[in-house]
């Protein structure tokens, strides 16, 4: 399932997924495969992505449906 | 004679191989870096080289038994498996963007690449300059054609990365 609300975020924080994989140190198609929905992170990316963006765990990766 | 001299080539070359490999890496920095998604990766390109390795050898074997011989030396078949895993392993990686580590120099890689390629082409072009192509060191060609499958497949998807980014 596509995470649209981390894409969302990230446009929001005008990053690219570049910068935003700089910033967790990860690569950027790390960055792509969980937007995408073709990769889980773990609880320490989340984090280190929730960071890097100025949100919540449960704003970008809680399930709500 | 002749194999003695192989097997003597080889110690040396893996010898020199290893005191490079010691002296890049003496900061820790040649150490590639992968983040979790990569390392997911490259543990089940691992797992994937490892069948196509026991699938080689099982193949091997059964030829062994059926007493069906070609006209090559048996080392040539070892090292050809060993190949086969690295071929397997890096394409995987290659295919899922777990190749290249966060710190690596890819420019840095694509010279000792072409050192590799250069270094092995030397006595393949040798043997054809002056016997033709059964004269040829098969085990340097077989190195040339793994260069030359991994180069294609890093370049293919070099394309198709930039495609994508346009």
């Amino acid at each position: 399932m596509k995470n649209l609300r981390l894409k969302s975020a990230r446009a929001a924080k005008d990053l690219s997924q570049e910068e935003l994989a700089k910033l967790c140190n990860v690569s950027r198609q790390t960055i792509n495969a969980i937007e995408k929905g073709d990769y889980n992170p773990t609880i320490n990316l989340c984090i280190a992505i929730c960071k890097a963006l100025d949100r919540t765990l449960d704003e970008l990766f809680w399930d709500e449906g | 004679m002749k194999s003695a001299s192989i097997a003597i080539g080889i110690m040396v070359g893996l010898i020199v191989a290893v005191v490079l490999c010691i002296y890049a890496n003496r900061n820790h920095r040649a150490k590639s870096e992968y983040d979790e998604r990569q390392k997911e990766i490259r543990g089940r390109g691992y797992q994937y080289a490892f069948y196509a390795i026991c699938i080689y050898e099982f193949i091997m074997m059964v030829l062994g038994i059926g007493d069906i011989r070609f006209p090559f030396e048996p080392y040539l078949f070892h090292f050809a498996g060993i190949l086969i895993g690295v071929i397997v392993l890096s394409g995987y990686c290659i295919w899922h963007d777990a190749y290249w580590g966060l710190n690596n120099n890819r420019k840095r890689y694509a010279i000792i690449f072409l050192a590799t390629g250069i270094l092995n082409a030397i006595p393949v072009i040798g043997a054809l300059t002056h016997g033709g192509l059964t004269t040829a060191p098969l085990l340097n060609l077989m190195v040339l054609l793994m260069l030359l499958i991994l180069g294609s497949e890093l370049l293919i998807k070099y394309l198709v990365e930039k495609r994508e980014a346009e």
